[in-house]
């Protein structure tokens, strides 16, 4: 029985560049969570940074929130907003707090963009970088090549994630990759990195969001309908952060995602036959792949095949990131997702409604980190 | 097609040996003084013998392709011209580790998982890269 439910969601203004101080667009992103929730910002008692900036502390004071006690994750990027809610959920069941913020928020037009991140990890530095194995598409091209090889995949059929993802930004205000899109314009579009083209990869975003939790009692009382926090699952794999993308495991396509949703699925009594869609961290076409496979939707080798536009796109019998991921809705990490499945389960979606919307499966990844999040509605 | 020029960072105890080892012909990888299990990528200690320090193993020379792709954007903030083609070795009688790693040579576009290759280093003036070419 689920004990915490999220009550509101919030994102400012994002965009391919933005030219406010991230620690503006993150307060405005809560703002609008906690109003979104029908609370105000004294309520907030808990707070789940995704960031560095702001700190808590600054944050609950700029809210008006009376204290500002706070619990980290570890877990990186989409890991880490998506498992944030396990760490919410917690301070919820011990007492500690009652109205928990969960915030991120990220400049992605940064100079150096999303790949200095990985220049700071001294192993990338001195054994990738100087090969010139360097920026997320490379790494995910590797894979996204040995999982055509082991599972004899043609690269074409990665083609309807991306017509997917256009499709449901079309239906969804503010995307930023929206106009419309060919099978044709898939393949015209120029090659990142074999097999990888640029359609396969995530957006440059600015932009801050938020959301808020509160126990289930609570919610019921608050002024939209609750979305309940059915489970949340945690995993990762033997490797460092530094060696998960090119070193050896038993099964080097494997991500933390077998774990975390095994624990999440438990917690809420459930199994992945009984998701009705879902939200999936697609940094790239690859990633969303591997993790639906271990999710439990497909068959290990399958995935591809399984993401046909007439599945996953609108109208589809089981709809993917219905706002248009993170390869055209924007790139805040895992939030993007969150908040859309919120939206989508509450029924706030207009023409992007799904028709199913009782069970959403949220999966974040972040390197080395996998979380799964099913919520619920309130039945 | 270009090899990148981007020099690694000289100054760390960690990893400059795998540098100072390409600069002799060589390629050597970390392993447990104790027992000679290779630890790659080099964390700060060894789980099977605590005890341990770190010792730079000679490995092959020869390994086989585990995966590739043909690089065609510029990701470094300098120093590459793409395209380039990076290759994943898996290094003979090497368990557990693989190289990550630049194809070299005019047959590089018949490469194919599962390709046969031989380190053939490339020179710069501050270092050099330990670039692979398929083998005859
Ligand atoms: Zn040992």
């Amino acid at each position: 029985m689920a004990s915490v439910a999220i009550v509101g969601v919030g994102e400012s203004e994002w965009g391919r560049s933005v030219d406010r101080p991230l620690d503006e667009l993150i307060l405005d992103a809560c703002r609008l969570a906690i109003a979104d929730a029908g609370l105000q910002g004294h309520d907030i008692d808990g707070f789940v940074p995704c960031t560095p900036h702001p700190a808590a502390d600054e944050l609950a004071a700029s809210l008006g929130a009376k204290r500002s006690f706070t619990v980290k994750p570890g877990l990186e990027a989409g890991a880490g907003t998506v498992g944030a809610a396990l760490l919410a959920e917690m301070m919820i069941e011990k007492g500690l707090a009652k109205n928990v913020l969960v915030y991120f928020g990220y400049k992605g037009s940064k100079p150096g963009g999303p790949y200095s991140y990985h220049a700071e990890d001294p192993v990338k530095a001195a054994f990738e970088m100087p090969f010139g194995w360097y920026g997320q598409p490379v790494y995910f091209a590797m894979w996204a090549q040995r999982y055509c090889h082991d599972y004899n995949v043609d690269p074409a059929t990665f083609a309807d994630i991306a017509l997917s993802a256009r499709a449901w930004a079309q239906l969804t205000p503010g995307a930023q990759k929206a106009k419309p899109l060919t099978r044709d314009g898939y393949f015209e579009a120029p090659m990142v990195a074999t097999p990888m083209r640029t359609l396969d990869c995530c957006l440059i975003s600015d932009g801050g969001a938020a959301y808020v939790i509160s126990s289930v009692e609570q919610a019921r009382d608050l002024a939209k309908a609750p979305v309940l926090v059915g489970g949340v699952g945690v995993g990762s794999t033997e490797m460092t952060m530094g060696s998960i993308f090119s070193q050896n495991r038993p099964d080097p396509l494997r991500f933390g995602a077998l774990e975390s949703s095994a624990m999440a699925y438990a917690k809420a009594g459930i199994s992945a036959k009984d998701v009705d869609f879902a939200q999936i961290y697609d940094c790239f076409s690859i990633s969303m792949v591997l993790q639906l496979e271990e999710m439990g939707f497909a068959e290990r080798g399958a995935g591809a095949a399984f993401c046909s536009l007439d599945r996953i796109g609108p109208g589809g019998s089981f709809p993917i990131n219905t706002n248009g991921g993170h390869l055209c809705y924007s790139y805040l990490p895992g939030m993007n997702h969150v908040v859309e499945a919120v939206r989508q389960v509450r029924g706030e979606r207009g023409d992007a409604q799904v028709s199913r919307k009782s069970v959403c499966a949220i999966g974040g990844l972040g390197g080395n980190d996998h979380a799964t999040l099913v919520l619920t509605e309130d039945r | 097609m270009s090899v990148p020029n981007f020099p690694p960072p000289r100054d760390i105890d960690l990893t400059n040996p795998f540098w100072e080892a390409t600069d002799q012909g060589e390629l050597r990888l970390p392993a447990c003084s104790v027992c000679g299990a290779f630890q790659w990528y080099p964390v700060p200690g060894f789980a099977c013998h605590p005890e341990a320090t770190r010792h730079w193993r000679e490995v092959a020379h020869t390994g086989t392709v585990f995966t590739f792709s043909k690089v065609e954007r510029a990701f470094l903030p300098f120093g590459s011209e793409p395209p380039y083609t990076l290759i994943l070795v898996a290094l003979d009688d090497v368990d557990n580790a693989r190289l990550v790693t630049v194809l070299v040579g005019d047959d590089q576009d018949s490469v194919a998982i599962g390709s046969r290759v031989e380190l053939s280093p490339t020179v710069f003036e501050t270092h050099t890269l330990p670039t692979f070419r398929l083998s005859a």
